[in-house]
């Protein structure tokens, strides 16, 4: 009997996993404030590796407090968070799987500041706002762009000291690195803006900056979009193609990257990632959280909330979607890339089913998922065992997108679930916490004031 | 301290940099509500006014023919700013129309309906004339005679060609009510734009349409005539003007006095008698006047037909020696009465064999175009089509073969005599048709010795009434004119005290 190509090893140049399954960046709102991780966090990691993936892929991880797009997700800003990751790699691999950590900044996709980044306009390429939520930015000196090529190095470099298995640049979806990439959104004069290769310039410098740092032995993988689709507000610029990326790949593992993780488009979310629905009627009850985050944001709540104003951005949002499949969204472009280069290619896209996971690697060297994952995080083991598709797969609602600026992440697909209780036990199981207490050391007593008459 | 966000303070700078422009279009839009409320408040406003008195009822009241027919108050005090030359007198007094002290003519009525204050005919614009003993002296309005000085023909001209006349475009139309001194205001500017020019236009060309290629198959009617039916078969039938045959496409005739109508319901009414009914009459001469089976305002014409069962003709000014009076009553009783009742010292006495019925008109011999006028075709039209279904429904029409014998009460006011006002006074009457005044002009009111109306003979460039037109001829009603002449002057001497 043949082997299963899924439960083949892969080996990177650097990094060799048990098999060709990556759980896809997610994560919730569930980190301090200052940016260090909690236990929730490696429980929720630790979920997914104990269910099989080879590697855990963390998500977005910012490299600077300025580049969060949503407090409460861990960052990496600081040097004494190290041993909070390494706890987290080692538990990671305790459950038998790599954990690959993602190094971002949001730019101008801000979604949530918090209290770090409210009061100020994100860097980024372009002082243009972003089109659909209107957050603001501004734009990046030079200097500035190169103080940001070293901070994303310095991350690197605590990534690899904390132990974890590899970087992943966050060079998709409409961030930082996109935002320098996509010829719809770069409008800089200056060497990192205009022509392909002066756009690609601050990605290609970070690569080159982080091997510097951390030498040519540590795995670097590069997550792109491989078509910007960047005109869903409709008279935006549409950005890169996936002649483009295909060049922006070919530099990438010129400059060192291990591999290369495929997504789309030039924000998040986006009509095809993550493909699927979008329930305006979640967005009614959870987008309320960001109104204040962008110039826009009054306006798209009221389409979500006001029922007769929805179809205007079903529309704005649908038309792109229309005619794609949702599983293996992304293939196609994934497998072109994979014929440009000469490093393995992950590719992303609500993959759920065995023979499509199966097929496609016949093509791409791996695969990463997330919304099946959340949903089924043994979805391994049933492919294990024979079977196509779980008995309760993931319905890419999107529900556990859209609730994020105010739920916990998990699935909120009721009819996935008995009852609605049982749905609320498996969102709490990660907060299923046992912390250690500890008492704060008293301050030291302050000197007794001279007392008001 | 708090502290703004970025976003609150790029919205705040947004609010500052668009907040004169919202405060612009604030008020533009409370602007625009309250004009849209000023214009709707005008808009529900319908109505016309009530008078207490009966004669001020009579000559100023709406009988409902505004509604469809009428054209808009402002423009009626516009045309003569418009058309200097078809006014010279600067109102409508130069058409004939009567003044009284008010700013309407008498017989002109106005209602406003849905905001727009309109004027049209009421049944005063064709019975209310004048008279005056003298040249120099001031002509009395009498209310229910003839309005013989009408040139009710010249004024639907006006109208008419108003319809394609680039003067009634909205612009001119708007400067000349200005210098009417009715000029729009502003809402009510608004209201004109888009509701009245268009309508207006629309319908005057609706109705010259119609209209028009009648009046050019007919002779002027001349001042105190109408054609009473053909204008009605065009109007409210929709007949086209080429349709109707060449022997009833004429059909004016005079108007007719109103004097005293109680004793004369059940008689055969009309010039040629076709109805015996007085309501039924008196409706179908309001929808002559412009109502419609829709607008009539049956309440205000039973008031007026009520008053004019009693209303009785003022005495007749003529002073004929009482002698030659007496000699030619007794003629009148032998030649006249049995047709046309007589005078008596109680008053009009509405007796006669004959009284109120159809001489044929192989007997009577006057001129038949409007007696062929009204035809049988028309007669089933009305009865079938008009105020179908309803207590008002026509039932009483008969077409006739001749012309009715009406009472003579205010017959010193009724001139030009016979039904189309061929013959000018009654001693022309009583000559032979070849005898009487081929050609003379209408309208004047300075009484005649001769009983009538002083009628002076054509001249160039000024309206002449020909009895050689069609429909003027004026042939017929040859009784007494056999008379010997002493006899004439007696029997004139009476008629004369009518």
């Amino acid at each position: 009997m043949k082997a299963d190509p899924i439960f083949q090893p892969l080996e990177f140049r650097n990094l060799t996993v048990k098999n060709r399954i990556f759980r896809s960046n997610i994560s919730g709102r569930f980190d301090n404030e200052d940016g260090s991780l909690t236990q929730t966090r490696i429980n929720w990691e630790c979920r997914f590796a104990a269910g099989g993936v080879g590697a855990v892929i963390s998500s977005y991880v910012p490299v600077r407090m300025d580049g969060r797009i949503i407090a409460g997700y861990a960052t990496i800003h600081r040097d004494a968070f190290i041993p909070l990751w390494q706890k987290l790699g080692e538990a990671v691999r305790a459950n038998g799987a790599k954990y690959i950590l993602q190094l971002s900044h949001s730019g101008r996709q801000m979604d949530i500041p918090g209290v770090h980044n409210m009061h100020r306009p994100s860097p980024a390429p372009t002082s243009n706002k972003e089109t659909l939520h209107g957050f603001l930015c501004q734009a990046m000196s030079t200097g500035e762009v190169r103080q940001m090529v070293r901070d994303f190095a310095r991350g690197a470099w605590r990534a690899r000291e904390a132990g974890l298995d590899g970087v992943e640049l966050h060079a998709a979806n409409g961030y930082l690195f996109t935002q320098f990439l996509s010829s719809g959104i770069n409008d800089r004069t200056d060497a990192y803006g205009g022509s392909q290769r002066n756009r690609a310039r601050f990605l290609l410098e970070v690569i080159e900056a982080i091997r510097d740092k951390v030498g040519r032995d540590f795995h670097l993988q590069v997550k792109l979009s491989a078509t910007d689709h960047n005109n869903i507000i409709p008279w935006e610029g549409k950005g890169n193609t996936v002649a483009d990326t295909v060049q922006v790949a070919q530099w990438c593992e010129a400059v060192g990257a291990d591999a290369l993780h495929i997504s789309t488009g030039s924000l998040f979310p986006h009509p095809l990632n993550p493909p699927g629905d979008l329930p305006l009627e979640v967005l009614a009850v959870t987008y309320d959280a960001m109104i204040s985050s962008g110039v826009h944001g009054f306006r798209n709540f009221l389409a979500f909330r006001y029922p007769m104003l929805r179809p205007i951005f079903r529309w704005l949002w649908f038309r792109m979607a229309k005619g794609r499949p949702i599983e293996g969204v992304g293939f196609d472009e994934a497998r072109l890339i994979r014929d440009h280069v000469g490093i393995p290619v992950i590719s992303t896209g609500g993959w759920q089913s065995a023979a499509s996971v199966r097929e496609a690697l016949a093509h791409v060297d791996g695969i990463s998922i997330a919304r099946s994952l959340v949903a089924n995080p043994n979805l391994l083991q049933f492919w294990r065992d024979g079977h196509d598709l779980p008995p309760k797969p993931c319905t890419y609602c999107n529900k556990c997108l859209v609730g994020v600026p105010k739920l916990p992440i998990g699935c909120h697909e009721l009819d996935r679930f008995p009852s609605r209780e049982a749905m609320i036990e498996q969102l709490m199981e990660v907060y299923d916490t046992k912390p250690e207490f500890r008492i704060p050391a008293p301050a030291a007593p302050a000197e007794e004031t001279a007392e008001v008459s | 301290m708090t502290y703004q966000t970025a976003v609150e303070a790029e919205l705040a700078r947004r609010r500052r940099f668009w907040r004169p422009l919202l405060v612009l279009i604030g008020l533009a839009l409370l602007a625009a509500i309250l004009l849209a409320i000023a214009l709707l408040w005008r808009v529900v406003q319908s109505g016309t006014p009530y008078y207490s008195d009966i004669d001020a009822h009579f000559r100023h009241g709406s009988i409902g023919a505004e509604i469809t027919s009428g054209i808009p108050y402002k423009v009626w005090k516009a045309l003569p700013v418009l058309y200097p030359d078809r006014f010279p007198g600067g109102d409508y007094s130069s058409l004939g129309f009567l003044y009284d002290g008010g700013d309407l003519p008498i017989g002109i009525a106005r209602r406003r309906v849905r905001g727009v204050d309109l004027v049209w005919f009421n049944c005063a614009i064709c019975h209310t004339g004048t008279v005056r003993a003298a040249e120099d002296d001031k002509p009395i309005i009498v209310t229910g005679m003839p309005a013989h000085q009408l040139d009710l023909h010249g004024f639907t001209e006006i109208v008419l060609a108003a319809a394609g006349d680039p003067r009634l475009a909205p612009e001119p139309l708007r400067e000349a009510m200005k210098q009417a001194g009715v000029g729009l205001g502003p809402v009510e500017g608004l209201l004109w734009r888009f509701a009245v020019f268009p309508q207006l236009r629309e319908g005057l060309i609706d109705r010259a349409a119609r209209l028009q290629p009648l009046l050019d198959r007919q002779p002027a009617w001349g001042r105190g005539r109408v054609d009473t039916f053909n204008p009605y078969k065009v109007l409210e039938f929709d007949q086209p003007a080429a349709s109707l045959a060449e022997e009833e496409v004429v059909g004016a005739s005079d108007f007719p006095s109103i004097f005293l109508q109680g004793p004369r319901e059940g008689m055969q009414l009309h010039w040629d008698g076709n109805n015996t009914s007085l309501a039924e009459r008196n409706l179908s001469a309001a929808l002559g006047a412009g109502v419609t089976p829709e607008t009539v305002d049956h309440a205000a014409i039973k008031r007026v037909a009520d008053w004019l069962r009693d209303l009785p003709p003022p005495a007749s000014q003529h002073r004929p020696d009482a002698e030659a009076v007496g000699r030619g009553q007794e003629i009148y009783k032998e030649t006249c009465a049995a047709c046309h009742g007589w005078l008596g010292p109680e008053g009009y006495m509405f007796e006669g064999a004959y009284l109120g019925k159809v001489t044929p008109l192989a007997d009577i011999g006057t001129d038949p175009a409007r007696l062929n006028s009204y035809t049988q075709a028309f007669r089933d039209a009305q009865v079938s089509r008009l105020f179908a279904g309803t207590p008002h429904a026509f039932r009483e029409f008969q077409k006739t073969d001749g012309y009715a014998n009406a009472p003579l009460d205010g017959l010193w006011l009724r001139a030009p005599y016979l039904h189309n006002g061929s013959v000018p006074t009654l001693a022309d009457l009583l000559e032979p048709p070849a005898a009487r005044p081929a050609a003379f002009q209408r309208g004047g009111d300075v009484l005649d010795p001769r009983g009538g109306f002083v009628a002076p003979p054509c001249e160039t460039g000024k309206p002449c009434f020909d009895t050689a037109a069609p429909g003027n001829s004026n042939a017929g009603h040859l009784w007494g004119t056999d008379l010997p002449l002493a006899q004439k002057a007696d029997l004139l001497a009476y008629l004369l005290t009518f």
